[in-house]
């Protein structure tokens, strides 16, 4: 018990000191989790739009993949990336391994899925009245969608928050498109797994606090615009 | 002249196999207010959201003033506007909600006086409600507020589907009243589909009474619903209570709809040993209003599950002692009964 303590003490000492390591690791996880969100929410919400209010042929179809793809082993995702932007890979080229970008692609696509299913899943739920209501009132198509969206607007909070929750977390693309390189790749999860690893639970705790800072503040912000 | 405002040829509409439109012609004037009544499941509201172009009939066609159109036509969007039975309320304040139609018309003239305006026409305090958001408010204030966010547009044609059916007395009364005075200030065609039956006899110049998807003129014919017993190889019959039934003639149509004129029905206080009737079924008279425009009095009679309608001059209803709850005999025959 005596070493969690210490641990605790350490990690406040390690961020009030701005140790570069942690603080690089800790700059590393905000970058490629927001890229990631970014692109999942800028893809995934007119995707999940089309897929919960449109009825078309292979729609039950994809909404069986997409649901599949909501339990998708972060270590499938990071072999897959790795397969494709390794040198030998269709994507080589660019030199996408071991970088944060490469990080950021195999986290998008873990997302993408969250928040398309989620999205289709809540705009499958709106209310018929809505659109009907909509109509009456002279809405054109465009101001359908977006009426539509703002409506639902909770609830596509709640499934940014869910991907957020699963890409700030994931460890298995962190570590094998990463590389978890000092000073460059190595997110908190990876330095969590790798301190614990070495015996360096103080460390490890200090990154653990951050992670839930981070959670905290984004869950906060949130709250702050639901009531708004 | 007179101009029509819709006319509506041959339309069907199904859901899935199911017929729940059938109606051959329709046309409403302009300014005019019709009346439309039925019971539900009869396709009322289907027929108000094809008028409303928020669907397409699955068959046929509705020109509005002469011209074929479809949802989302740019001509139609601004000037059709349709009122449900229970709206749906953006998740915003009332003033957002009333003004949500001028705003995405780009019309923000004078917003502020437009969106009071209206909301008085409802019976509804500015100050008061403005700023309150959708859910503080009374099922009776929400159907008033999704009212003044249709008035606010001055539309062409309101389409009102039930617009009283679950409010307040108060907010029904404020809703007649600024429907009809849509009509008066604006020139308003309104379409009001309600079993307020008193307030169609009132307001409306048209009245169409519908049944499984099909139109009948109300006041000169009414409708023997179904279900049918068309089991019997002899004799169709419609069955009444304690035992009494209608009899029907013969047909070939599965899904038809029975109708009689009224002028073939005649009433008596007893049951009569005349072989002129083979039909004479009890009924009680539900409600008797004063039709404006005849100054007749329309009588509600129920029969068995369904209700008919009766038109009786004033020294006729005298002579008859007809009143709310009293027992008659309406006699008529089954060969008079057609099917449609």
């Amino acid at each position: 018990m005596d070493f969690i303590v210490a641990g605790f003490l350490k990690a406040i000492e390690l961020l009030i000191s701005f140790d570069p390591s942690t603080w690089t690791a800790v700059s590393a996880t905000i970058k490629v989790s927001t890229f990631s969100m970014l692109i999942s929410l800028a893809t995934g919400l007119p995707c999940g739009f089309v897929l919960g209010y449109l009825d078309f042929r292979w729609k039950r179809a994809l909404r069986t993949i997409l649901d599949t793809l909501l339990a998708l082993p972060t270590v499938t995702v990071g072999l897959l990336v790795y397969a494709l932007i390794s040198s030998q890979g269709p994507l080589g080229e660019y030199q996408l391994l071991f970088t944060l970008t490469g990080i950021a692609i195999g986290q998008t696509i873990l997302a993408f899925p969250i928040v398309t299913a989620i999205t289709a899943s809540i705009v499958e739920n709106i209310d018929p009245e809505l659109k009907l209501t909509l109509v009456s009132l002279g809405a054109g198509k465009k101001n359908i969608i977006v009426t539509c969206l703002w409506e639902v607007r909770y609830g596509i909070l709640a499934a940014a928050v869910t991907a957020y929750g699963r890409v700030l977390t994931e460890v298995g693309i962190s570590m094998m498109v990463g590389g978890n390189i000092k000073y460059h790749t190595r997110t908190i999860t990876t330095a969590i797994a790798l301190e614990t690893n070495k015996g360096l639970f103080a460390n490890g705790i200090a990154l653990g606090i951050v992670l839930l800072g981070i959670a905290f503040t984004v869950n906060l912000s949130l709250s702050f615009l639901r009531k708004q | 002249m007179t101009r029509t405002s819709y006319e509506i040829g041959h339309i069907q509409h199904y859901y899935g196999d199911k017929k729940v439109l059938d109606i051959d012609q329709l046309k409403i004037l302009q300014g005019s207010i019709t009346g439309l009544s039925g019971p539900n499941g009869s396709g009322k509201s289907t027929l108000l959201k094809i008028m409303a172009f928020a669907m397409k009939p699955s068959f046929g066609q509705v020109k509005f003033k002469g011209r074929k159109e479809t949802p989302f036509s740019p001509r139609i969007r601004s000037r059709i506007s349709l009122l449900t039975q229970k709206p749906y309320l953006l998740k915003r304040t009332v003033f957002e909600n009333i003004s949500y139609g001028l705003k995405i018309r780009k019309d923000l003239n004078n917003l502020e006086n437009r969106v009071k305006d209206s909301l008085e026409t409802v019976g509804l305090d500015f100050q008061e409600f403005a700023q309150r958001k959708w859910h503080e408010l009374s099922g009776g204030e929400a159907q008033r507020v999704a009212m003044a966010a249709r008035l606010i547009l001055k539309p062409e044609v309101l389409l009102l589907d039930e617009p009283v059916a679950s409010v307040d007395n108060k907010s029904a009364s404020l809703i007649r009243k600024a429907s009809l005075a849509a009509r008066n200030d604006w020139g308003c065609t309104l379409v009001i589909a309600s079993h307020d039956l008193q307030w169609l006899y009132e307001c409306s110049d048209t009245r169409i009474s519908m049944a499984r998807g099909r139109i009948f003129s109300t006041g000169t014919e009414n409708i023997i619903p179904p279900p049918y017993d068309l089991s019997l190889k002899n004799q169709p019959v419609k069955a009444l209570d304690k035992g009494e039934h209608i009899l029907l003639p013969l047909t070939d149509k599965k899904d038809g709809t029975a109708v009689i004129q009224t002028e073939k029905i005649s009433i008596s206080n007893e049951k009569k040993g005349n072989r002129k009737f083979n039909n004479q079924a009890t009924g009680v008279i539900l409600s008797m209003l004063l039709e404006k425009s005849s100054n007749h009095i329309m009588t509600t009679i129920q029969v068995g599950d369904f209700s008919l309608n009766l038109s009786f001059s004033p020294g006729k209803a005298e002579e008859l002692g007809l009143q709310p709850g009293k027992k008659i005999i309406l006699m008529f025959r089954s060969k008079d009964i057609e099917w449609r």
